[in-house]
């Protein structure tokens, strides 16, 4: 299946390595959630991170982009390392994520949210906005365009004027995506992007996966629970268990690895 | 440093006094999220009820009770009439309903018992002891250590309350998790209204204690402005925090007051505990007792 | 049938992105806007300009910059009196010793010095949140009016603490009468609100939005949480300082402490509170509502008193406007929690419709 889904000759070929994890621990008050772990993510390609129920995945997705600081270890993007950045950093070096438990801004419309995708890329000082004159004009109209692209790309359109409090779940995830893709970034985590779907919108969610990786050629890494979609659309797999890395290869050789079989069918350690 | 000794004293025993104060407010937090503003007006209207009851030759135990059945009284309808209409507001809406009530309770008040100032006697002599004075030089007042005295028999008395009761287990249910109380059964509005009768018992003792020292009149509203800076030292859910807050601050302030305050004019005592607050949760966002607070996303 | 959008279509982003983008609302508020400017001044009598029109507008003021900092960014503030104070002493230190200062020149300053001080007591809300920060914006309180009362240098050394404020002179025109304090007031209240609601529509609206709704994710996206939250600190506070002058030059005629005390502060909470969180049409309908509160209850006593032929003791109509204030607020509470502008929003919703129910 994961052939056929890229079967075309891909518009942006898998390129050399662009995010490295090195040796990379975190432990919170003696808990540890990860020990020692170590993987690379390769320019373009769509990357997962699996594991049963508290391998760590999350914590991991959120040593990447600054939520959590690892005790050690090193994160490398395009060769620069860095240990210790916070999250808005790592937001101007672009990376951006969704969550699991969706977290958009309540209180505001599905426009207004995505257009908070593009803040690091506005340029006018407050005061010129107070004026709503000259460059800051220009700039929010500049950015409305932006933002309105990945609205018909993401087929959002007809409620780009609600607040986000009232739509559905499933809606609420693809503005979240749609958040994160208006920053137009080079990194997209992704935290179980189909979770408490259902079939349906699971497989709209791995179209527009897909998509974004064939058109804009984001390099996505994602963590998911449905072993099915991830085999689907992943080049490469990273399982994850009890805060340590059981296999890392294409989802084949995954699906071949012994440790892995056994964390997922719970033989004991 | 005799001296300074008796500045420190001083400045603990007032302490107590903020404690006592500060006790109402973390009671009702913890097992309703309420910031209650009203508790310097439950403390004003507690005081106010039991020393025009004393003046108009009510026995003392008889005024002590029906003052007590006032303060259940506004707790319950507080529940009834100001709370459950708003169960799952957010905690700011709350907070402005509790300012709200807090004009109420002092419209009441003094509607019911006039608003001239009173004095309170309650039989101990608001003086320095003698004989410490005498043999170490050092004058603390007696009622200050007999306002010590009840804080620390209340605080005792709450935590049986807390520990070893039926109710109290309830209350503890009730303060960790909502949703899991009310799933096991244990009926939020009962334990609320509990719980805000209690606060009201705590405004009592403290409205008696403040009442005699400062007597009884308008400015006692003010006490719950010197609690809150004891609130974000202490944390706003822990008792222990109330009681080592309140020290904490009254001793500082008294000192800071005493060798600090000629250099800066004086009057440092409007602020100065705020600012010691301030500092330190700078340091310690999470308060004296809390947890580190880990953001999960 | 009257006010709906169906027919005015928008072909552009630039038209679709007007500051009032329904014909009706436009018109509505240049309607609103010639009444204020050019029916009023010229109508009212003495009483409504000093008792009503004056501080409701000075309050609305206030309550939008309480508004940017609570409604919008979502950090509570006890301390809005203090930044008034701040932004009223300053004006008036501004306007003694620097020769020839433009009076709005001071007013600026007045609003700036006030920034200041706000993004001074803003830098607690880096570390704590909620009813902590709320309590911590209390210190500002009583720090600012404990040195405004103690530093000789604010009051001029005045012995009585309470000083009359300087005249108000711009390009040769006096501001003295009870119409023209009025008239400067309405525009100086005008130009910053529509600032505000512009401000509100851009890049940082949104981010002190995004803040407020939840800040790890708004981190994430990439906005700076200290720049933002100080920022927020500093426009709402300059928002009160000029408020704050206002208050002093255009309503009470002097400049003293014991009009910023935390009553104030806690009377401009509730007009935001009352009038709609996050919502600029809002900071004036609470601050409308609080100012005519207290007057509408005298009223009311007084016919009370005259119909059943009692006397009413003033005591026992203070303790009784004290209590139905307090009892007002919490009934409002309970019956719109999101304020007056809600109401107002699901008026407009429901008059789209109208007549057909749905």
């Amino acid at each position: 299946m994961s052939i056929a889904l890229h079967q075309h000759p891909r518009a942006h070929p898998i390129g050399e390595v662009l995010l490295a994890v090195e040796n990379v621990s975190l432990s919170f008050g003696g808990v540890k959630a990860l020990s020692d772990i170590s993987f690379d993510v390769r320019e373009h390609e769509i990357r997962a991170i699996i594991g049963p129920n508290g391998a760590g995945k999350s914590s991991m997705l959120n040593v990447l982009n600054g939520v959590y600081h690892p005790q050690k270890g090193t994160i490398r993007l395009r060769g620069k390392s860095f240990s210790d950045m916070v999250s808005h950093e790592a937001a101007a070096m672009g990376i951006a994520r969704t969550f699991q438990n969706i977290a958009l801004f309540k209180g505001m419309t599905v426009l207004d949210n995505i257009l908070t995708g593009r803040n690091l890329k506005m340029r006018s000082n407050f005061l010129q906005q107070a004026l709503w004159w000259g460059p800051a004009r220009r700039e929010e109209l500049a950015h409305r365009h932006a933002v309105e692209e990945v609205i018909d790309f993401l087929e959002i359109q007809h409620i780009r004027k609600t607040p986000v409090g009232r739509l559905p779940y499933g809606l609420q995830k693809r503005v979240e995506l749609a958040r994160a893709l208006a920053a137009e970034p080079t990194i997209l985590l992704l935290d179980e992007p189909m979770a408490g779907m259902n079939l349906e919108e699971k497989q709209d969610m791995c179209r527009f996966v897909l998509d974004v990786n064939d058109h804009y050629g984001t390099t996505i890494v994602l963590i998911e629970h449905d072993m099915g979609v991830v085999m689907d659309i992943s080049d490469r797999v990273v399982v994850l268990d009890y805060g340590r890395k059981i296999g890392d290869g294409t989802p084949d050789d995954v699906r071949a690895n012994q440790a892995v079989i056994d964390a997922y069918l719970g033989v004991t350690h | 440093m005799t001296f300074f000794i008796e500045v420190l004293a001083g400045g603990l025993l007032a302490g107590v006094m903020y404690s006592l104060v500060a006790l109402g407010f973390v009671l009702i937090y913890k097992a309703s999220g309420v910031f209650n503003f009203a508790q310097g007006a439950m403390v004003f209207l507690a005081a106010l009820t039991f020393v025009s009851l004393l003046e108009m030759g009510w026995n003392f135990w008889l005024a002590l009770l029906v003052t007590l059945v006032v303060m259940v009284g506004v707790g319950v309808l507080t529940e009834r009439i100001v709370l459950r209409p708003l169960v799952n507001q957010p905690p700011i809406t709350l907070f402005m309903a509790t300012i709200g009530l807090t004009f109420v309770l002092e419209g009441l008040s003094q509607m019911v018992w006039g608003s001239q100032p009173h004095g309170l006697e309650l039989g101990i002599a608001d003086v320095p002891m003698e004989w410490l004075s005498e043999k170490w030089n050092i004058n603390i007042s007696k009622f200050d250590l007999f306002a010590a005295a009840v804080a620390g028999v209340l605080v005792a008395s709450l935590a049986v309350f807390f520990q070893k009761t039926r109710i109290g287990r309830a209350l503890r249910a009730v303060a960790d998790d909502h949703q899991a109380a009310l799933a096991v059964g244990i009926s939020l509005q009962h334990i609320w209204a509990i719980v805000w009768a209690v606060a009201g018992f705590v405004a009592l003792v403290a409205g008696m204690m403040w009442g005699v020292r400062n007597g009884v009149q308008y400015a006692l509203t003010f006490t719950a402005l010197k609690a809150l800076p004891v609130l974000i030292l202490g944390g706003f859910e822990s008792v222990p925090g109330a009681i080592i807050g309140g020290l904490i601050i009254g001793a500082s302030e008294k000192v800071a007051e005493v060798y600090l305050g000629p250099y800066v004019g004086g009057g440092i005592e409007s602020w100065f505990a705020y600012v010691i607050a301030l500092v330190f949760l700078l340091v310690r966002p999470q308060g004296l007792f809390g947890e580190k607070i880990i953001d999960r996303v | 049938m009257l006010y709906r959008e169906a027919g005015q279509f928008k072909s552009t982003y630039a038209e679709d992105m007007q500051i009032f983008p329904i014909r009706q609302d436009r018109i509505g508020v240049i309607l609103l806007l010639a009444v204020a400017f050019l029916v009023v001044p010229f109508v009212a009598t003495q009483y409504w300009f000093s008792a009503l029109l004056i501080p409701f507008l000075v309050l609305s003021l206030a309550t939008l910059g309480l508004n940017i900092l609570t409604g919008y960014a979502g950090q509570i503030s006890l301390g809005t009196a203090a930044f008034m104070a701040v932004g009223a002493f300053m004006a008036y230190n501004a306007e003694l010793r620097i020769p020839g200062m433009p009076l709005l020149g001071s007013f600026i300053i007045g609003g700036l010095c006030a920034a200041a001080v706000g993004v001074v007591f803003g830098l607690p809300s880096l570390r704590i949140k909620g009813f902590y920060l709320a309590v911590a914006t209390l210190a500002c309180q009583f720090f600012v009016l404990w040195a405004i009362n103690r530093v000789g240098w604010f009051t001029n050394y005045s012995s009585s603490g309470v000083i009359s404020a300087q005249k108000m002179v711009i390009l040769g025109y006096t501001f003295d009468t009870p119409a023209s304090k009025y008239v400067l007031t309405l525009s100086i209240v005008v130009v910053l609100a529509l600032l505000a609601k512009n401000l509100m529509r851009s890049e940082t609206g949104r981010a002190f939005m995004a803040v407020r709704d939840m800040d790890v994710a708004a981190e994430v996206i990439g906005i700076p949480m200290m720049k933002t939250k100080l920022l927020a600190f500093a426009i709402s506070s300059f928002y009160c300082g000029v408020a704050g002058a206002l208050y002093a030059y255009c309503y009470l005629g002097t400049v003293e402490p014991e009009a910023f005390v935390l009553d104030l502060s806690f009377r401009v909470l509730f007009m935001v509170i009352i009038g709609g969180v996050g919502s600029i049409m809002g900071s004036f309908v609470g601050a409308a509502f609080i100012t005519l509160l207290p007057i509408f209850l005298n009223l009311a006593t007084e016919v009370i008193a005259n119909t059943f032929d009692i006397e009413i003791s003033h005591a026992v109509v203070s303790n009784a406007e004290l209590m139905i204030f307090g009892g007002l607020i919490i009934f409002f509470l309970i019956v719109e929690p999101n304020g007056l502008a809600r109401l107002w929003q699901i008026a407009k919703e429901k008059l789209r419709l109208w007549p057909f129910p749905h």
